[in-house]
């Protein structure tokens, strides 16, 4: 067996329980997008109608719908990882059983991390099916997000794993969660554009991690400006959190 | 070459860079073909610890930990395709149905669905697991998930098998029922490795024991010789309740009282 071969079987373990229970992954994939999207974007856009975003004409909804891509990477990757790597390690004891077969913890621990970016680009493919469906989106720019996302995937997982890592109880999951997700979902600019916060505010927002890849998304789908370095901010974020993550889960589980 | 091979194993646990706990304190035994070794020892003794290092979860400080002559730590894949673990704690996959479970753990070992379809079938049968094949194993009484996690650790044939206290929880019929489940696997030549608190289960299975506390093995051979050594023959007091008192032959548990100069901590006590 290689390697990939044996994070291969790790990723396949998740993949049968997402089977298994296919009308729950449905569900939370499909309607959360598109529960979100009928609310903000055909509800409030109405109010809104269109916007001018550095001398490009968008619609509310089209912009919003772009959003809900960088909040379904966010909080399927995020929890997917936080509260499902938690469960895993800590009841479950999984990890423990299957790193004592030929598979590694390493092996592990990547399965587990691809596995939460793989559920993250699921959900976000749903809304760029839907965006191009209904003519918001550049068809091609929307699929080239698709392995976008899965990376966006990886660095939210590697951000759930963190906590699940350093999280005592299932319950302390709360504040990272109340503390850094949430505030990342309502000021990182899915809802509205970042210019309209103070300037100081807006280089503080740009630095973590949702707000780069909205930025990128909405470059590519929406034809606004891309900006690079909102590329260099994210991939920096992968290239610390996934190793960090991975190093913390390890170092709790094996002393 | 022995299944396994435990040669001079010593783990320290470190906390912010600075060894904490000795746990393992240099253990060294063997388990030959169709052998049953147990590792005898009062709770905090490191027989946990040093179950963890064997399997290779845990790396150990120093030492090494061969499966038919493959270190462990350094070729895990190729060492631990030989290798059975039943965890202490329960391990089992509750997402799954008990079938799928036993075909999907069978998977990390790179076995094909279509034979551990075949292989999980035969070990339901012998543990008796067979009608609740289709259940969730979230369904299943404590006694039936510890004899479902004894039979995926054999879903590998493995040539070493590690029970980490396997029969705690269970009743004595399904308790029996793996001492022989045990025995037919020895015949064909697995090596295992038991740990256990129950004393009479020890004296029963095992071929060999050591006797382990604060990480250093005091006394190893078996049973019968370690009684004969450390007790003698001669016949033994002991006062069961209040002015009952009995003279009975010495046994294992009274080697592990003396050695270890502590009260059981689990059930099995006369």
């Amino acid at each position: 067996m290689t390697s990939a071969r044996a994070i291969y079987t790790v990723w396949h373990r998740y993949f049968a329980v997402f089977k298994k229970n296919i009308w729950y992954g449905l569900v939370t994939t499909f309607v959360e997008p598109v529960l979100y999207l009928t609310s903000f974007g055909f509800g409030l856009g109405v109010m809104i109608g269109d916007m001018n975003i550095s001398g490009v004409p968008v619609s509310y909804r089209a912009f919003v719908l772009a959003g809900i891509i960088g909040q379904s990477v966010l909080f399927v990757g995020f929890f997917e990882a936080a509260y499902g790597a938690f469960i895993r390690m800590y009841y479950q004891k999984i990890f423990q059983a299957i790193a004592v077969t030929p598979v590694t913890l390493s092996e592990v621990l990547w399965g587990e991390l691809l596995w939460c970016a793989t559920r993250a680009t699921l959900s976000a493919s749903v809304v760029l099916l839907l965006g191009i469906v209904i003519g918001d989106f550049n068809p091609l720019g929307a699929v080239l997000m698709i392995p976008y996302c899965f990376i966006s995937g990886l660095l939210f997982g590697a951000l759930g794993l963190l906590v699940a890592a350093k999280s005592r109880t299932i319950e302390s999951i709360s504040y990272p969660q109340y503390l850094l997700v949430f505030p990342m979902f309502l000021f990182c600019g899915v809802y509205f554009p970042l210019s309209n916060l103070p300037s100081w505010m807006v280089k503080i927002v740009f630095l973590l991690p949702l707000a780069p890849i909205l930025s990128i998304v909405r470059s590519a789908t929406l034809g606004l400006p891309f900006e690079p370095l909102a590329l260099v901010i994210q991939l920096a974020w992968v290239a610390i959190l996934v190793p960090l993550s991975r190093r913390l889960m390890m170092k709790r589980l094996v002393a | 070459m022995q299944p396994l091979r435990v040669d001079s194993l010593v783990k320290n646990y470190v906390t912010k860079g600075r060894p904490t706990l000795e746990a393992v304190r240099g253990i060294s035994f063997e388990v030959r073909p169709g052998e049953c070794f147990g590792l005898l020892g009062p709770n905090g003794a490191g027989k946990s610890t040093s179950m963890k290092c064997i399997t290779g979860f845990y790396s150990p400080t120093a030492g090494k930990v061969e499966i038919l002559g493959l270190d462990v730590h350094v070729r895990p894949r190729q060492a631990r395709l030989h290798l059975g673990v039943c965890n202490q704690d329960d391990t089992l996959d509750s997402d799954f149905k008990v079938i799928d479970q036993m075909v999907q753990f069978a998977a990390f070992f790179g076995i094909k669905k279509s034979d551990a379809l075949i292989k999980a079938t035969a070990l339901l049968k012998r543990f008796d697991l067979f009608d609740k094949a289709n259940d969730e194993v979230e369904a299943l009484s404590g006694g039936m998930r510890r004899r479902l996690q004894v039979a995926r650790s054999l879903l590998n044939d493995p040539k070493v098998l590690v029970l980490d206290e396997p029969t705690t929880g269970l009743d004595p019929e399904a308790r029996r029922m793996l001492w022989d489940v045990l025995a037919e696997e020895r015949k064909k030549g697995l090596a295992i490795l038991l740990s256990t608190h129950y004393m009479e289960e020890a004296e029963r299975l095992c071929d060999r024991v050591a006797i382990i506390s604060k990480g250093i093995i005091l006394a190893e051979d078996s049973p019968p010789s370690l009684i004969a050594q450390q007790i003698g023959t001669a016949q033994v007091e002991e006062e069961l309740r209040p002015g009952i008192r009995i003279q009975r032959a010495p046994n294992l548990e009274d080697v592990y009282l003396k050695l270890t100069g502590t009260r059981l901590s689990g059930a099995g006590g006369k």
